[in-house]
C-alpha cells in the first residue's frame, strides 16, 4: 500500500529548483490573464514565499491570496510540466497547493459544494445513485444482464456519461461497440462510484482513496482484469491516481475506448465499413495525451474509417491546446474557460473540419459551447460515437 | 520611492484592474531570470511601487504623462526571461508589463513582413507564420519564452542571425510611444537602430513589423573539433558557405548530451551547421562545401544519427541547470578571429563544470552562452565574487575584443562598446530630446549613480570590484 509520502512532494524544494526560464509562458491561463502571478514560474515564486520560514506570517497571508487564486485558475493541462526544462513535477505541486488551500479553508463555495456532492452521493452532480443507469433506459438498452456480472472486462461509464444529457450518446455508443464485437463485459451499474478524478484534481488524495478502494473492490468481486472507459478524466484517475493511492493492489489494466477499438480492429473483430464523407479532426484531450501519453490509438482508429478525410489540428498530440474546461476551472471561472477555449475554436475553424472528434466529455462539452458561440457548422462527437457511425452508418 | 497617494490614485483611476500594487505582484516583478544578490539589492531599488498591464498606445501615452508629471520612473517588461536586469527596476517606480498589449498578426506576403504586437512570444509567432508557409528569419535560443519586444530591447541576435542578421536587420518598422508622449512610426534603419538594445530607455515599442521569409526546409550537418583553435578555424571556414546557423558546444556540454541521450560522443567541440535547402542540387552543393570546410579546418564529420537530437536540443540548454545545485549564466559576443585567448582563459580560470554554447551571429562574430555549474549551494558572497569574475571576463579589454551581449542593468555603461561611439552619441542626443527627466527605464544603458553614494556610478563600482577579484 502506498503512503501519502509517495505522492507528496517537497513544495519549497521544487520551487527553488525553478530556473526561471519562462518556458511555462505557454500556460493557457497565463496567456489570457497576462499577470505573472498566474505564470507557473510566478506561482513557484509565490510558493517560495509562502512556504519559506524567513517570510513573516502577515506576508504569507498576502501571498496566499494570489497564490490560491492562481492555483484555481489552472486548467491542469500539464503543458507547463511537459515543457519544463528542469522536469519539475508541477502537476503534483499544483494539486498539493490546492490541498493546502483546502486546509486553510480557502476553497470557493462552488468547489466545496462539488466536493461535498462527490463525497455524499458519489457522483459529481449530486444526483441519486439510482439514476446512474438512466442513460441505458433512455437509449432503449437493457443492461440488466451486463450489470455486476462476472467478466474480465468492465466498462466504467463515469459520471458525465451516466448523468449528463449532453453526453447521452457516449455510453450507448461504447456498449454498441462492445456488443458488436462480442466482448464479454460488465458494468458496475448502481455500484459504480465516481472515479474520484475531481477529488484528485483538487489534491484530495486521501478522500480519493475511498473512491478508488470502493471501485477496486467491486471490480475484484467481478474478476475484472481490464477496465475500459471513454472518459479521459476517469482514464487519468485509473492510470495515475489509483496506483498512487492503492499501490500494487491496483493491478487492473486500463484502456481508453480508442485503445480497445484499435485492438479489436487489429484482431479483425471490429470493422468500420461505412465511409464518413465529412472532414474529421481530433482534439487530443490533455488528460489523455499529456497526462497519460495516449497519442496514437485514436488516430489509428480514425485511419480505419473508409475514405476518411482526416486533418490534424495545427496544435496536436503533445502540443494540443487545452479546451479550457479542465482542472475544475469551470467551477471557478467560466469566462476564463471561454477565453481559453476560443484559441482551440480558432484552430478548429482553421482546419476546416466538419467533425471534431475527441475522447473526453469535458472537452466535448466545452467545444460544443465554443462552436455554438462562434456559430461554426461543426459536429462535435465523442470518438465512441464516431466509431459507431463508421460501424453502423449514419442513423 | 513609494508612490504618492495622488499618483497611485491617478494610475488606478485610469487603469483600474490593470494597475496592481499588492505585495506578491510587486515581489514577482522585482526580478528577471537572475535574481539580484542580497548585497546588490541594498543599492538597487528593484522592488517596484506598482505594476501596470498596458493595453494599447493610448494607455502608454497616459502612463508617460503621469510618469513625467510625477517623476515616477517606469520600467518596461516583456517576457522577463533575460538575465541582464533590463526589465528590473533600478529606482523603483512602476513596471509596465507589455504582455497586456492587444495582439495582432498581419502577414504581408508581397513585402514579406509580419505586423505584430511586441508582446508575442517567438514560438507563438513562428507557429502562426508556419501555418501560412512563412518563417521568422532569426529567433533567440529562449524561443519559447522571449517576447519580440524584449528581444529588440536587448539588441537581440539568435539562430539564423548569421544569414539574416540580428534585430536591427529584421525590423521593417517600429511603432513607439516616446517618453514625451508622442507616437512615432519608424521605418528608417538609423531610427530603428536607436531602439534596438536600448532597453526601452528611449520609449516603449507598441507595434513591430518584422521581416519574414518563406519556410524553407533546413538541412543539417555536424562536425567535431579537438581544440578551441581548431574549432575557431572551422567556424571561419563554415561561415563562408552561407549557412542559416552555426551552433557549437564545448566538451562539457557534449558530455551532458551523452548522459541525456545515452550517446557515446567523444569529449570534443561539436558544431551543427544548418542551411536552407530547397532542391536536391542545393543539398549536394551544401554537402560538398561542408566537407571542404571541414577538411580545411582539421575537423571530423559527425555521425548523422546524432545531428537531429542535438539540433532539437538548441532551445533546451537551460535543462542543464536542473542537474546542479547552483549556477551562474552570462552571454558575451566575441569575434572569431581574436577569441582563442578568451576561450583558453575561461577554460583555465573556472574550475568545475563549464558549459559553453555558441551561435554565429555574423560571419565574423558569435554569441557565447556561458554556464557555470556547481555541485554545492553557493553563499551570497561567493556568488557575488563569481559574478564579478564573470563580469571581468566579459568586459575586460583583452585581445579577445569581445563585449557583453546586452547592457541592461549589469552592463550599463557598455553601450558604446557594443554599438560604437557614434551610435552612443546619437543615443544620448535622442535621449535628451525625448526623455529629459529620465523616467523611461532609468539605470539601463547609461550607468546609473549608486544609491547612498550619488557621486559614484554603478559601472565604476562593479568594474573596480571585479578587478580586485584575484583568480585562484
Amino acid at each position: 500500500m502506498s503512503s501519502s509520502t509517495d505522492w507528496h512532494v517537497d513544495l519549497l524544494e521544487i520551487a527553488q529548483k525553478c530556473v526561471y526560464c519562462g518556458y511555462c509562458s505557454l500556460c493557457p491561463t497565463f496567456k489570457e490573464l497576462k499577470w505573472e502571478t498566474y505564470q507557473p514560474r510566478g506561482i513557484l515564486e509565490q510558493i517560495r514565499m509562502y512556504f519559506s520560514e524567513s517570510v513573516k506570517e502577515e506576508k504569507k497571508v498576502k501571498v496566499s491570496k494570489t497564490l490560491f487564486e492562481a492555483i484555481f485558475a489552472c486548467t491542469m493541462c500539464k503543458a507547463c510540466e511537459n515543457i519544463c526544462l528542469v522536469d519539475l513535477p508541477l502537476l503534483k505541486v499544483w494539486e498539493q497547493v490546492r490541498q493546502e488551500a483546502f486546509k486553510k479553508g480557502r476553497w470557493s463555495p462552488l468547489l466545496l459544494s462539488l466536493y461535498n456532492k462527490v463525497k455524499t452521493t458519489q457522483n459529481i452532480y449530486g444526483l441519486p445513485a439510482e439514476e446512474r443507469l438512466a442513460w441505458a433506459g433512455l437509449a432503449g438498452l437493457n443492461m440488466s444482464k451486463r450489470t455486476m456480472k462476472k467478466a474480465s472486462i468492465a466498462y466504467f461509464v463515469g459520471c458525465q456519461a451516466s448523468y449528463s444529457g449532453k453526453m447521452g450518446n457516449v455510453a450507448p455508443s461504447v456498449v454498441k461497440i462492445l456488443r458488436k464485437t462480442r466482448v464479454n463485459f460488465t458494468i458496475l451499474g448502481l455500484d459504480e462510484w465516481c472515479c474520484g478524478s475531481p477529488v484528485f484534481l483538487a489534491g484530495g488524495y486521501s478522500v480519493g482513496k475511498t473512491f478508488a478502494k470502493h471501485n477496486l473492490d467491486k471490480l475484484k468481486e467481478l474478476g475484472v482484469k481490464r477496465i475500459v472507459t471513454a472518459c479521459s478524466g476517469c482514464y487519468r484517475a485509473f492510470k495515475i491516481g489509483y496506483p498512487r493511492v492503492l499501490g500494487d493492489k491496483w493491478d487492473i489494466e486500463v484502456l481508453h475506448i480508442t485503445e480497445l477499438a484499435d485492438e479489436l480492429i487489429k484482431k479483425g473483430k471490429l470493422k468500420l465499413k461505412h465511409a464518413i464523407k465529412e472532414k474529421i479532426t481530433f482534439k487530443d484531450p490533455c488528460e489523455l495525451v499529456r497526462h497519460c501519453g495516449l497519442v496514437e490509438a485514436p488516430r489509428e482508429v480514425i485511419k480505419q474509417i473508409p475514405n476518411v478525410r482526416f486533418e490534424e489540428l495545427p496544435s496536436n498530440k503533445h502540443d494540443a491546446l487545452c479546451c479550457g474546461g479542465g482542472g475544475l476551472l469551470k467551477l471557478n471561472d467560466s469566462d476564463l474557460v471561454s477565453q481559453v477555449n476560443s484559441h482551440l475554436i480558432s484552430e478548429i475553424e482553421y482546419s476546416e473540419a466538419e467533425i471534431v472528434a475527441n475522447g473526453c466529455p469535458t472537452c466535448k462539452d466545452t467545444i460544443l459551447a465554443g462552436v455554438k458561440k462562434n456559430g461554426l457548422n461543426v459536429e462535435v462527437l465523442d470518438i465512441s460515437e464516431l466509431i459507431v457511425r463508421a460501424m453502423e452508418g449514419k442513423q | 520611492m513609494t508612490l504618492k497617494k495622488t499618483t497611485r490614485t491617478r494610475f488606478t483611476r485610469f487603469l483600474s484592474k490593470n494597475f496592481r500594487d499588492d505585495y506578491t505582484t510587486l515581489q514577482i516583478y522585482s526580478r528577471d531570470m537572475s535574481d539580484l544578490p542580497k548585497v546588490v539589492k541594498l543599492f538597487v531599488g528593484n522592488l517596484p511601487d506598482g505594476v501596470i498591464q498596458v493595453r494599447n498606445t493610448e494607455d502608454m501615452q497616459k502612463i508617460y504623462e503621469i510618469a513625467n508629471e510625477t517623476r515616477v520612473p517606469i520600467t518596461q517588461r516583456g517576457g522577463g526571461t533575460a538575465g541582464f536586469g533590463g526589465c528590473v527596476p533600478y529606482k523603483k517606480g512602476v513596471v509596465v508589463d507589455t504582455k497586456g498589449l492587444e495582439s495582432h498578426f498581419l502577414v504581408d506576403p508581397l513585402e514579406l513582413t509580419v505586423t505584430t504586437s511586441p508582446s508575442i512570444v517567438f514560438s507563438d509567432l513562428q507557429r502562426q507564420l508556419n501555418l501560412e508557409g512563412f518563417s521568422l528569419c532569426s529567433y533567440p535560443s529562449s524561443f519559447h519564452s522571449a517576447t519580440v519586444g524584449g528581444w529588440i530591447a536587448h539588441g537581440g541576435y539568435g539562430i539564423g542571425s548569421i544569414q539574416y542578421g540580428g534585430a536591427n536587420e529584421q525590423i521593417a518598422a517600429l511603432e513607439v510611444v516616446l517618453p514625451n508622449g508622442e507616437i512615432k512610426r519608424y521605418t528608417e534603419f538609423d531610427d530603428i537602430s536607436l531602439f534596438v538594445g536600448s532597453h526601452g530607455t528611449l520609449g516603449t515599442i507598441t507595434e513591430v513589423v518584422l521581416k519574414i521569409k518563406f519556410n524553407i526546409p533546413l538541412k543539417h550537418q555536424g562536425c567535431t573539433f579537438d581544440s578551441p583553435s581548431e574549432m575557431l578555424k572551422g567556424l571561419e571556414q563554415l561561415s563562408k558557405i552561407n549557412p542559416f546557423s552555426i551552433w557549437f558546444l564545448n566538451p562539457d556540454h557534449v558530455t551532458s548530451f551523452n548522459e541525456v541521450f545515452g550517446y557515446n560522443l567523444p569529449r570534443s567541440y561539436v558544431a551543427i551547421i544548418s542551411k536552407e535547402v530547397s532542391f536536391e542540387e542545393e543539398e549536394k552543393e551544401f554537402n560538398n562545401l561542408f566537407n571542404s570546410a571541414i577538411r580545411a579546418s582539421g575537423g571530423q564529420i559527425l555521425d548523422r544519427r546524432y545531428i537531429k537530437d542535438i539540433w532539437d536540443f538548441r532551445f533546451k540548454g537551460f535543462s542543464l541547470l536542473g542537474e546542479c545545485t547552483d549556477y551562474l549564466v552570462t552571454e558575451v559576443i566575441l569575434p572569431v578571429e581574436t577569441s582563442e585567448r578568451f576561450f583558453r582563459k575561461i577554460i583555465s580560470k573556472f574550475k568545475g563544470e563549464l558549459h559553453l554554447e555558441g551561435e554565429m551571429i555574423s560571419p565574423t562574430h558569435y554569441s557565447l552562452l556561458i554556464y557555470l555549474l556547481f555541485e554545492e549551494k553557493l553563499s551570497e558572497i561567493k556568488k557575488t565574487i563569481l559574478n564579478l569574475k564573470l563580469y571581468k571576463i566579459t568586459t575586460k579589454k583583452s585581445r579577445a575584443k569581445g563585449f557583453p551581449y546586452s547592457t541592461g542593468l549589469w552592463f550599463s555603461g557598455y553601450y558604446s562598446s557594443i554599438y560604437g561611439k557614434e551610435q552612443y552619441k546619437r543615443y544620448q542626443e535622442f535621449k535628451r530630446k525625448v526623455d529629459p527627466k529620465n523616467i523611461s527605464n532609468p539605470g539601463k544603458v547609461i550607468s546609473p549613480r549608486i544609491r547612498f553614494f550619488p557621486l559614484v556610478r554603478l559601472k565604476a563600482i562593479v568594474k573596480i570590484a571585479s578587478r580586485l577579484i584575484i583568480w585562484k
